[in-house]
């Protein structure tokens, strides 16, 4: 195989912080804070972000002095699919913690880090990418909002879109052009902070399929931004936002968006469950398992200082080929359960609508593929 | 990242599964190691007879058990994807020769039941081995359809140029992957508690499920993208297709049956309250390295 997932297991003292986690998940399910739903991109409350903050549970790996914690990428995964497995509402943090603060932290300047990151770790600021546009979708290079030199920073102008949760965060990171692309399409690209509360920013809703609204349009007309957030170097764009894939495709919102579904119909199958939803919960468990182990394996990678992109990429699109799966799979079912309540019900109709998402959102099936053939050598 | 690399997480299997030359290496040194003096062909058939049918963990002494054991699993999966002349265990109970062209499923029920037969722990063993196998052989039959689509050409280019044939072949790599890490999860899980480890049995059961449905579509793609020639008795793709076949018959009839093994993890995890629960105690080593 071109690909490679050493076995890793987790280290025995994350038993404990997992422990934690469930306790803590069961006493907020008690306390009535918030109901199961939604995924890592829908389900928004920034109260309960603040409370993982409390509990040291944001910005995990990140050093102390930036007001992290400092614990490995294996911890940080216990306590991601913890979360992702009650179907917690994490949205607001989610970008922040695995995305804008690992790049702030590996780009950006020193201020920028002492600026921001220990708000992300609090729970006090959240982001949004900035990247796709109404022309540029797979085709990342293709983006056209620029970002001209003006007196003491930069003038942006252009459009993003399907922005998530832009209404509502505080900062989006936006990819722009700043010089020509040359040969390969991937120069002249640069990142920048963006305050998006600073009122230069138009944000307009986009009501989804589900009727909620969580993506936007985000203009930029003439919007200024100081020098000091403009992110790593200019042109350096591209290698920057493609140096972070394997954070953001290996980890368990890969493979778990169908977990509340699968549990619900566990629930509902009444004492003597039928031998095709024993038969169905079966399968799902065993490639459950061989997924986390390939997560684990670049969690692990990615402690090591590797980076598995190749890896993260397979992960996502079986993973999310998987998750589509089991939802016809436990739709099937619904004659066969004892009691298909409400929470059944409920997440049949909420993983059936969002599903198409999953596959787009984060490289499309398309993309991915095109990527585990590059790795076998035939792109 | 910001916390510091941790150069002291180790793999906790640290085998490289694909690399024929130093696993066969191995084997010649594991032959002269317990057969005494140069390893020959009928030594080899013996030692391999012995890893594979017997279970390979009761084949080799205990001192350095884990380290043997990896040797005998790097040798198992290199000699499958090598489609290695004899698989014993299987000429043994089925008179099925490994790279043959025969191809009988009634054959292998009549295996798995003399394999069960033996005990627990052989069937645990020898299901390791199969899955091991079956990782081996469905990496050559990839490594065979990646070769063969970069050499024809069709249409004026190399059919490895067509988005189409491009994404078989990335379904087929994610479906062996999967297959490897699960095989490697047990493998590792064997190592270390012991072929009689307690949550053995339900990493098996997984790795038959995941191997019957990789088993299919690599089956698929790999004839897919060969065309007929792949279905021709002179070229190579049938003994690995073949093998896999028979392999993951002998896999999934020593589980019962993939039904079953299915069903039991079902039960699993309706005992454990819930799929999530029981995903995370199954992968939960019961002592640490």
């Amino acid at each position: 195989m071109r690909f490679h997932f050493p076995i890793f297991d987790l280290p025995p003292e994350t038993e404990a912080l997992r422990a934690e986690v469930r306790a803590f998940v069961a006493e907020e399910l008690a306390a009535g804070r918030w109901q199961r739903g939604g995924d890592f991109a829908s389900n928004y409350d920034p109260a309960f972000s603040r409370r993982l903050g409390e509990r040291g549970w944001l910005g995990m790996t990140w050093p102390r002095k930036y007001g992290g914690h400092e614990r490995s990428m294996l911890e940080r995964l216990v306590v991601t699919e913890e979360l992702l497995a009650a179907s917690a509402p994490v949205a607001a943090h989610w970008i922040g913690d695995r995305q804008s603060g690992p790049l702030l932290l590996r780009f950006g300047t020193e201020a920028q880090r002492e600026t921001f990151l220990p708000r992300i770790v609090r729970g006090e600021i959240f982001f949004s990418i900035g990247m796709s546009e109404p022309d540029s979708g797979s085709d990342l290079a293709s983006v056209r909002t620029r970002a001209t030199p003006a007196k003491g920073g930069w003038n942006i102008n252009g459009q993003k879109v399907w922005t998530t949760f832009a209404h509502r965060n505080d900062y989006a990171i936006v990819l722009a052009r700043t010089g020509e692309a040359g040969a390969t399409r991937h120069a002249g690209l640069s990142q920048f902070i963006v305050d998006l509360k600073a009122g230069d920013v138009k944000v307009r809703p986009i009501v989804n399929m589900a009727g909620q609204q969580e993506f936007n349009e985000v203009i930029f007309q003439n919007t200024f931004v100081p020098e000091d957030r403009l992110v790593g170097e200019i042109g350096n764009g591209w290698h920057q936002v493609t140096s972070e894939l394997a954070f953001e495709r290996s980890g368990p919102e890969r493979y778990l968006s169908c977990i509340r579904l699968v549990e619900a119909a566990l629930q509902a199958g009444g004492g003597t469950p039928a031998p095709r939803l024993r038969e169905a919960l079966g399968r799902m468990s065993a490639k459950l398992v061989a997924l986390r182990a390939m997560s684990i394996a670049v969690a692990a990678l990615l402690q090591k200082g590797e980076m598995p992109n190749l890896e993260a990429s397979l992960i996502k699109d079986l993973g999310n080929a998987f998750e589509r799966e089991q939802i016809a799979i436990f739709r099937g079912l619904m004659p066969e359960l004892a009691a298909p309540g409400a929470e059944y019900l409920g997440a049949l109709a909420e993983t059936t609508i969002y599903s198409p998402s999953w596959t787009l959102r984060g490289g499309t099936r398309e993309i991915l593929r095109g990527i585990v053939a590059r790795g076998l050598g035939i792109r | 990242m910001g916390a510091p690399a941790n150069d002291a997480l180790q793999p906790a299997l640290a085998i490289d599964p694909m690399v024929v030359d130093a696993a066969t290496r191995a084997f010649d040194d594991l032959a002269a190691k317990w057969l005494a003096g140069e390893p020959s062909s009928a030594k080899r058939a013996a030692l391999l007879e012995a890893v594979v049918a017997l279970g390979f963990a009761d084949a080799l002494p205990a001192p350095d058990g884990r380290e043997a054991w990896l040797d005998a699993a790097a040798i198992i999966r290199a000699q499958a994807q090598a489609a290695a002349p004899i698989d014993m265990a299987l000429l043994l109970a089925t008179g099925d020769r490994a790279g043959s062209i025969a191809y009988d499923p009634g054959r292998y029920a009549c295996a798995a039941t003399a394999g069960a037969a033996v005990d627990a722990a052989a069937a645990a063993a020898l299901a390791l081995g199969r899955c091991l196998q079956i990782s081996g052989a469905m990496a050559a039959a990839l490594e065979l359809s990646v070769q063969y689509v970069q050499d024809r050409k069709q249409f004026g280019q190399p059919l490895a140029k067509f988005q189409a044939i491009q994404h078989s072949l990335a379904l087929a790599a994610e479906e062996i992957a999967a297959c490897t890490a699960i095989t490697d999860l047990a493998l590792a899980c064997a190592a270390r508690e012991g072929i009689a480890a307690a949550r053995l049995p339900a990493l098996l059961d997984g790795a038959a499920v995941v191997a019957n449905r990789a088993v299919d579509v690599v089956y698929d793609v790999c004839h897919q993208v060969h065309g007929a020639i792949g279905f021709t008795r002179e070229y190579a793709l049938h003994r690995h297709s073949l093998d896999l076949l028979r392999w993951r018959d002998a896999l999934v009839l020593l589980r019962g049956g993939e039904l079953r093994a299915a069903e039991r993890l079902g039960d699993r995890a309706i005992g454990a309250g819930g799929v999530w629960r029981a995903v995370t105690a199954q992968m939960k080593p019961e002592i640490s390295a």
